[in-house]
């Protein structure tokens, strides 16, 4: 280490370049302040206060995308790389924690709780995850993925007055853990290897994405390097919920409070998808490992996830079930991402497609009054149509996106990765996928029939009168919300050649 | 002279203990336990080949990693009180609210 190295990394400290993620960290912080600084009164603008906040940053990334005047290249040493797919992956997570931030304040509003810090981790864990896209190194990725983690573990069991939600917290705190060691095992191992003086290609700085990837392919036999390979994706597979990885997901979505699920369900799976994309980089050399370890992943993560998801009765479980189904597919994206040069683009289109169906079923659900979200099954659903069109129609798009049923965006999002997958001539993994999209579309069906023709039910015990939904208010914001989810599921899935055609330009 | 090799195996039978440990102990802080050896068998690979290989930045990840533990050990340690306060118990085995 001389000085000139530490000259380098100061002049590539270009710390403009994740203004929006100093912006997030910085609002995060002003919450707790504006927490004691306001008078009591005046707490529940401070809600608002962060989704106003997070929309102006979010305008910033946008224009920056717009504009083209996103910032290209390496930073920070190395330590982040900055393109296109982070961009995108910003304004996704940006995205993710707006729904939730909304989520969070209907959700938070109907119980005594302290509000401030939900929203303040929600923040920290979110520009957590806008790094963790744009890492080009271990040590960052590992840094950022553990304070999103964290930060998980104290959303999933926020709701600390109710058993179930502590037991998920601890759930996913052990499954949690247990998972991000073996990555950091994995971490260390392509460390060893890649730091050996006395192979050809080995470097000081040996966790640098590009580094390691020059590092293996100059030794793609190296034994350490491929059992580090392992279980650093045995790690990711743990975070996007992918077969065998995926026991907690059932346990831990039901017992999170509804809008950690929600950021379950939609942040967290994509932060694992960000990190398998730059990942098929980084071990282009090991494709021999690489790829059929992910396509074994991806067959049994899809017939798991859509047979499992049969049985339910829980809403939350059919969803995080339904999830792992939708990891399933995602890692047919990045399977596809070998030969198919567009394909990390249908990714993202399906990943957005998926935020936007989530939001609008999230939205539906956190509207059905139940105190305690955690038993939420398909019978509280019960003629939801009837009783507020509205929200029935809105849950109507949300889960027919998540099914794929055209015209919507989901449909899109499936059948780009589908011809991806024909295209790259993945015949078994397409009829495997094709396989769960016709199982998926039966339990997503009995979400929409409970919602839709509740009168079809037997009549089991005359006497119980069917507990009707008390007047459901959704407010200005809640219908802004929900027309959001919907409009957008419904326009990427008629008219998404400008987005597709400015994704590829 | 210990060779690389044996703090390698040393860190790897480290870790298998606290992987094994994880899945197959019922109580929870003993679990917890497990998982703070895996960690520390990482550190000491870490800082094996950081030594044997020349270089800092193994020796610096052990920072990054101990801090990332620390932050850990404190969410995790509130989330068992808590869910002791309700239970009072910490046995795996009893915590099956959670269930379709």
């Amino acid at each position: 280490m001389s000085a000139e190295i530490f000259q380098k990394i100061a002049e590539t400290n270009t710390w403009s370049w994740i203004m929006p993620e100093l912006a997030m960290g910085l609002l995060a912080l002003s919450l707790l302040v504006l927490e004691v600084i306001l008078p009591k009164v005046a707490h529940g603008a401070i809600p608002r206060i962060a989704i106003l906040g997070q929309l102006v940053i979010l305008g910033h990334v946008v224009t920056g995308i717009c504009t083209g005047t996103l910032p290209v290249g390496e930073a920070f040493g190395g330590m982040l790389f900055f393109d296109e797919t982070g961009q995108l992956f910003r304004v996704f997570f940006l995205g993710a924690s707006i729904f939730v931030s909304y989520l969070g304040m209907v959700s938070l509003d109907k119980r005594t709780l302290p509000q401030v810090e939900y929203f303040h981790i929600l923040l920290v864990i979110t520009a957590a995850l806008m790094l963790l896209a744009q890492a080009n190194h271990f040590v960052m990725l590992f840094v950022a993925l553990e304070t999103a983690t964290v930060g998980f573990y104290i959303l999933v069991s926020y709701f600390r007055h109710t058993t179930v939600s502590l037991e998920a917290g601890l759930k996913y705190l052990i499954m949690g853990a247990l998972s991000s060691t073996i990555l950091l095992f994995g971490i260390v191992l392509l460390y060893g290897a890649g730091s050996n003086p006395a192979l050809a290609g080995s470097s000081e700085d040996s966790l640098n994405f590009g580094n390691l990837a020059g590092f293996l392919a100059a030794n793609p036999d190296d034994t350490l390097g491929l059992i580090g390979m392992i279980l650093v994706i045995s790690g990711v597979a743990f975070k996007v919920g992918a077969f065998p990885f995926q026991i907690w997901i059932p346990d831990v979505y039901q017992g999170a409070p509804l809008p950690t699920t929600a950021l379950l369900a939609v942040s967290s799976k994509a932060a694992g998808f960000a990190m398998l994309l730059s990942f098929s980089k980084v071990f282009s050399a090991l494709e021999d490992w690489f790829y059929p370890l992910l396509t074994a992943l991806a067959i049994l993560t899809i017939l798991f996830g859509n047979f499992a998801a049969l049985t339910q009765r829980n809403l939350k479980r059919v969803i995080g079930l339904s999830g792992v189904s939708h990891a399933g597919f995602l890692l047919i994206g990045v399977i596809t991402a070998r030969t198919v040069d567009w394909a990390s683009i249908a990714i993202l289109f399906y990943l957005f497609a998926y935020l936007l169906a989530s939001a609008a079923v999230f939205s539906v659900l956190v509207h059905l009054n139940k105190d305690d979200d955690s038993d939420l099954t398909l019978d509280d659903l019960g003629d939801l149509a009837k009783k507020n069109g509205f929200l029935g129609l809105a849950l109507a798009i949300g889960v027919g996106s998540l099914a794929g049923i055209p015209p919507l965006a989901g449909f899109i999002g499936k059948l780009l990765i589908f011809i991806a997958a024909f295209k790259a001539e993945l015949y078994g993994l397409l009829g495997v996928a094709i396989v769960g999209v016709v199982v998926s579309i039966y339990y997503y069906f009995g979400i929409l029939k409970s919602a839709f023709f509740d009168l079809w039910k037997f009549q089991t015990d005359e006497e119980e009168v069917p507990t009707a939904i008390p007047g459901i208010d959704l407010g200005f914001l809640g219908k802004l919300a929900i027309l959001l989810a919907t409009a957008g599921t419904l326009l990427l899935g008629f008219y998404q050649s400008p987005f597709s055609s400015w994704l590829l330009g | 002279m210990i060779s690389l090799e044996q703090y390698i195996v040393v860190s790897s039978l480290l870790f298998a203990i606290g992987f094994f440990g994880v899945l197959f102990r019922k109580n929870t802080l003993v679990i917890y336990m497990c998982l703070e050896l895996m960690l520390n068998a990482a550190n000491l690979a870490l800082i094996a080949f950081s030594r044997y290989h020349g270089g800092m930045g193994g020796n610096l990840f052990v920072f990054f990693t101990i801090t990332v533990a620390a932050a850990e050990v404190a969410v995790g340690l509130a989330i068992i009180v808590a869910l002791f306060r309700k239970r009072q118990t910490v046995e795996v085995g009893e915590l099956n609210e959670l269930k379709n």
